[in-house]
């Protein structure tokens, strides 16, 4: 257990340093739009049907389940901002932000690691660019713009698909589901759901790109590295989670 | 120039090298010799900053390379080129680019760069038909042709191999000696070359450096590693001997 910690305690403080590196290097990089583009299509179209299938499920399973209890006291008028307040604020963010870890994470890891591996991040550095510019800045950048787009459309997605469950499954007229989402919902809670999506793409970013650049010792290596970025970044994500929503709904006034 | 002082670099509290000093003249052929894990490749990287000595310095051309930071490495490594063990070749990117990756500078035109990629890729017999082709289309042979052809693209004063043999067919191992030679004679490129082969050593080598637990084992003329008594040294040299008779 104590080693466990160390491991984990030494991780995050070589997450910062790298984090910190990172963010110099973008400081000095002269912006080239071209690989960071490259960068946001390939993640953004590789994740897009994972992500839109996830967000439609996680709102229609919701949907059921409040409703079975809105039911009860007669009070499915507000299924819809229920629904809609829920996937937003927490599980929405939550459930995507994982699967963007497990698939755009991981695979990041052990690009990354492959890379490292196989010394093309030495002969990178042997040639005179700095691999952090050159291999990791477009990456990590890219992670955190696609997933703002993912986690953005897969929420659109999800109470889309809430609107089609409730009317199919549950009898509930859309107009009068959309009707009540401005109750219980308001732009501070948009914009906080929306800094949260920043904020996970970020943890994915960061642990994935760590975990990939300092893989060592071969294959071996590399698979260490791919489970410790999935491991990390959803516990990470889930302490963020933990510490952000009381934080940004005090802060945004979007506690109502 | 290349000159270790006393440098001692440990892994995990394992010595790597063990107050290490050698020299390496202008336009010589050094071959590193050793078994796997001795601290060969631990050598070379670092003449390029790719590793710093826990202790001791080391120098190229009377700079102290050992004390600079990664922003002030740039025109050492633009000296020294590194023939990796690996081919390290970047996958998404194709031969052309590959070889023209250290040709960035502003001096290198593209009509310019794409004269010397192909010039380069002649040097180590591939034809201009491979440019567009990713690394994966090709064999390991080739990936490892490619691979020095990048180093050779910039024009460096000083190479470095990390086993630049390993996995080529005879034909072409025999082509890559052939070259190290000639760039060290005609252009008095400066080459340090880690290998297990006694025998390209004995045929190439100015000098060849023995390499035992960190510590040099034996360093001389091929004729003086011949004479040597070291069982370690004449275990390389029986080696060598019996390939050639087998072939």
């Amino acid at each position: 257990m104590n080693r466990a910690i160390g491991v984990m305690t030494e991780d995050l403080g070589g997450l910062a340093l790298f984090v910190k590196d990172v963010f110099l290097t973008a400081l000095r990089t002269r912006s080239n739009a071209r690989p960071l583009v490259a960068q946001v299509a390939l993640v953004s179209f590789r994740s897009l049907p994972t992500v839109a299938f996830a967000g439609l499920f996680v709102g229609a399973i919701l949907v059921l389940q409040f409703n079975l209890i809105l039911s009860r006291y007669d009070a499915q008028i507000f299924l819809g901002g229920l629904n809609t307040s829920a996937v937003i604020r927490e599980v929405g963010p939550l459930i995507i932000s994982f699967l963007l870890a497990g698939k755009v994470g991981a695979y990041t890891a052990a690009e990354l690691g492959t890379m490292r591996v196989t010394e093309q991040v030495d002969a990178i550095r042997c040639l005179g660019t700095d691999p952090l510019q050159y291999l990791v800045l477009p990456r990590f950048l890219a992670i955190i713009l696609s997933s703002l787009l993912l986690l953005t459309l897969s929420l659109m997605i999800g109470i889309a698909g809430s609107v089609v469950v409730a009317q199919l499954l549950c009898g509930i007229n859309p107009l009068q589901y959309v009707t009540a989402i401005p109750r219980f919902l308001n732009p501070a809670i948009f914009a906080a759901a929306l800094l949260k999506c920043g904020l996970y793409g970020f943890i994915v970013a960061a642990v994935s790109c760590h975990q990939g650049y300092t893989a060592r010792n071969g294959a071996r290596g590399v698979g260490q590295a791919v489970t410790r970025a999935a491991i990390y970044t959803n516990l990470y994500i889930i302490f963020a989670q933990f510490i952000a929503s009381p934080t940004l709904n005090w802060m945004l006034g979007a506690a109502q | 120039m290349i000159r270790f002082e006393g440098v001692t670099k440990a892994f995990g509290g394992r010595k790597i090298l063990d107050d290490f000093s050698f020299e390496v003249g202008k336009g010589e052929i050094l071959f590193l010799l050793g078994k796997s894990g001795m601290g060969k490749s631990v050598t070379l990287k670092h003449i390029v900053g790719l590793l710093k000595p826990d202790w001791g310095r080391v120098f190229v051309d009377d700079i102290e390379v050992s004390c600079l930071d990664e922003a002030r490495l740039g025109p050492v490594r633009r000296k020294c080129g590194m023939v990796f063990q690996h081919p390290a070749l970047l996958d998404s990117l194709t031969v052309r680019e590959n070889v023209a990756f250290g040709l960035r500078a502003p001096e290198w035109t593209e009509a310019r760069a794409l004269e010397r990629v192909r010039e380069t890729l002649g040097l180590v017999h591939l034809g201009p038909e491979l440019l567009d082709r990713l690394p994966a289309e090709l064999s390991y042979g080739m990936q490892k042709r490619v691979s020095l052809a990048r180093t050779l693209a910039p024009g460096p004063d000083t190479l470095l191999f990390d086993e630049p043999t390993t996995g080529l067919d005879p034909i072409t191992t025999t082509a890559v000696n052939a070259l190290i030679h000639d760039l060290s004679r005609n252009l008095h490129v400066t080459s340090l070359v880690v290998s297990h082969d006694m025998e390209s050593a004995l045929k190439l080598a100015d000098r060849i450096l023995v390499l035992d637990q960190g510590r040099i084992l034996a360093l001389g003329t091929p004729q003086d590693i011949e004479r040597s008594p070291e069982p370690l040294v004449q275990d390389f040299l029986s080696e060598a001997l019996e390939r050639r008779r087998t072939r």
